[in-house]
């Protein structure tokens, strides 16, 4: 095939992958808001998704507090502003840092959770048996995994944003001799009520596009484990791409509003 | 079965392709009410693909397919729920769902359609299972079943909502020729029993003698033999070395 030929291949390819995405994220949403629930359903996969990532939360969410502070107090020291460690690091971690570490790292893990069930039911019939016996797999098997996302994700970037604080407020403590009220009043001066919604308004955005990319690509998966392990791969990039991207316009979007 | 009855299924000049990869060239069949009909071929001849549009699982390129009145192949997926619910497909590895115990697989299609009370589940779903040989196996899980079993809680599955038309897929595969007696001999059973409409996709030639009413042979995507199995013997052609290459001589 030609270069053209390539490159038209490659194109057409992705365009398709995008309608398609875009077309089962149409057919999600109305299946959400409109019963059968499966509560019990939605619970496991919150235990599952959410239960089981907020040791990896805390810990990044942790650490990545501790480094901003080592680093804003190594920056501001210059100017002699290391006492505006707080207002930095809350900001940082509250409005960016927390919704979208924890978009990329769970959305990562739960992600590709979800692209290897679908996928391993998809090669081995499990699906089309769904389709057979007159049930709809969107209702029965993503519309439970999106519920569990869009309510754990918000809870887990709260939990990652009091770590990054609490990562913040250790190095402070510690290494530059600021006390833990004076950290905490100073990270709460400046912060609003809507720096804390735009965080978890984001989540919110980034629990459905983590849930829609894993679901598609498990639904489509292809070709035995073979197929299902690229499905898998696909989901972790193609959620790392889609996760940094809209943070870019939801950035711009929540600065307008 | 019946020569006059009326036609369950029909498929009329169905074309299917994936990709650059043409399958089906231009099949047409029709099965009547009661009637098993067995479709032979070799591997990846499209029998499989064949089936899975008689139920709409798969949708054709072109052409048109008909199941107890539904056009099939012009409805959207909403709107054939309630020919599912009349049609069966036990599928070839099974598909029974991981997640769920033998019992709620087999009492899956029971749940998702209602009608019936926790009670009278629980008893039907005991019955389905005695009647394929598995009784009292309802609380082990699909892992702990050996191929065979699979297979045999797949048609209790498939029986639950007693189907008019059951659409098996290669039923024998990937079992040893004694488990494969046993399933045939089952699928019999069944046949006699419920008086379903039954179609039949294998390249086992023993499931063809034990069940079919009329043989199909499919190769290169279109039907080239149609039939009984003796006639399919003693021809010349492809059709004729597959049956007689899997032992069977008329």
């Amino acid at each position: 095939m030609s270069v053209f030929g390539r490159f038209y291949d490659l194109t057409w390819r992705r365009v398709r992958h995008f309608g398609g995405v875009s077309l089962l994220a149409g057919q999600i949403v109305p299946r959400l808001s409109t019963p059968p629930f499966q509560l019990r359903e939605v619970v496991q996969h919150l235990e599952t998704m959410g239960v089981r990532s907020t040791n990896l939360t805390a810990v990044i969410a942790l650490f990545t507090g501790m480094v901003m502070a080592l680093q804003t107090a190594y920056a501001l020291s210059a100017f002699g502003a290391k006492f505006y460690i707080g207002e930095v690091v809350g900001l940082s971690v509250v409005r960016e840092l927390g919704p979208v570490l924890t978009a990329l790292m769970v959305g990562g893990r739960v992600g590709a959770g979800i692209t290897a069930e679908l996928g391993t039911m998809t090669v081995t019939e499990q699906v089309d048996a769904l389709r057979s016996l007159g049930a709809d797999p969107i209702r029965k098997l993503v519309a439970p995994r999106m519920w569990a996302l869009l309510v754990g994700l918000p809870l887990l970037v709260v939990l990652a944003d009091a770590a990054g604080v609490i990562g913040g407020l250790l190095i402070s403590v510690w290494e530059l001799d600021i006390s833990p009220g004076f950290y905490m009043s100073h990270t709460l001066r400046l912060m609003e009520y809507s720096d804390v919604t735009s965080g978890l308004g984001k989540s919110v955005f980034f629990a459905f596009v983590i849930g829609v990319i894993a679901s598609y690509n498990g639904l489509h998966a292809e070709g035995g484990a073979d197929g299902v392990g690229r499905a898998t791969t696909d989901t972790v990039v193609a959620i790392a791409i889609s996760v940094l991207v809209l943070d870019f316009f939801l950035t711009k979007l929540f600065l307008a509003l | 079965m019946s020569q006059d009855g009326p036609v369950d299924v029909s498929v009329r000049e169905l074309h299917k392709a994936f990709g650059a990869k043409q399958v089906l060239r231009g099949v047409s069949l029709e099965v009547r009410r009661g009637e098993t009909v067995v479709m032979l071929g070799g591997s990846g001849e499209g029998k499989s693909v064949f089936l899975k549009h008689i139920n709409g699982l798969l949708r054709p390129n072109s052409g048109f397919v008909e199941a107890l009145g539904f056009l099939v192949s012009e409805l959207p997926e909403k709107e054939l729920v309630p020919l599912r619910r009349r049609v069966s497909y036990v599928f070839q590895q099974a598909a029974l769902f991981d997640s769920l115990s033998v019992g709620e697989n087999v009492a899956y299609p029971l749940r998702e359609h209602g009608g019936l009370s926790e009670r009278e589940i629980v008893d039907r779903v005991a019955d389905l299972l005695a009647q394929v040989g598995l009784a009292d196996t309802e609380a082990l899980t699909p892992a702990e079943l050996s191929g065979g079993m699979r297979k045999r809680v797949a048609l209790a599955r498939g029986l639950a909502l007693s189907p008019e038309v059951i659409l098996y897929d290669e039923p024998t595969a990937g079992l040893d020729p004694l488990i494969g007696s046993a399933i045939t001999a089952l699928i019999k059973q069944v046949t006699a029993k419920t008086t379903a409409t039954s179609l039949v996709v294998t390249h086992d030639l023993r499931v063809a003698e034990a069940l079919a009413d009329r043989v199909i042979f499919l190769h290169g995507g279109r039907i080239a033999f149609e039939g009984t199995l003796h006639d399919a013997a003693g021809r010349k052609d492809t059709v004729g070395s597959f049956v007689r290459a899997g032992g069977f001589h008329g």
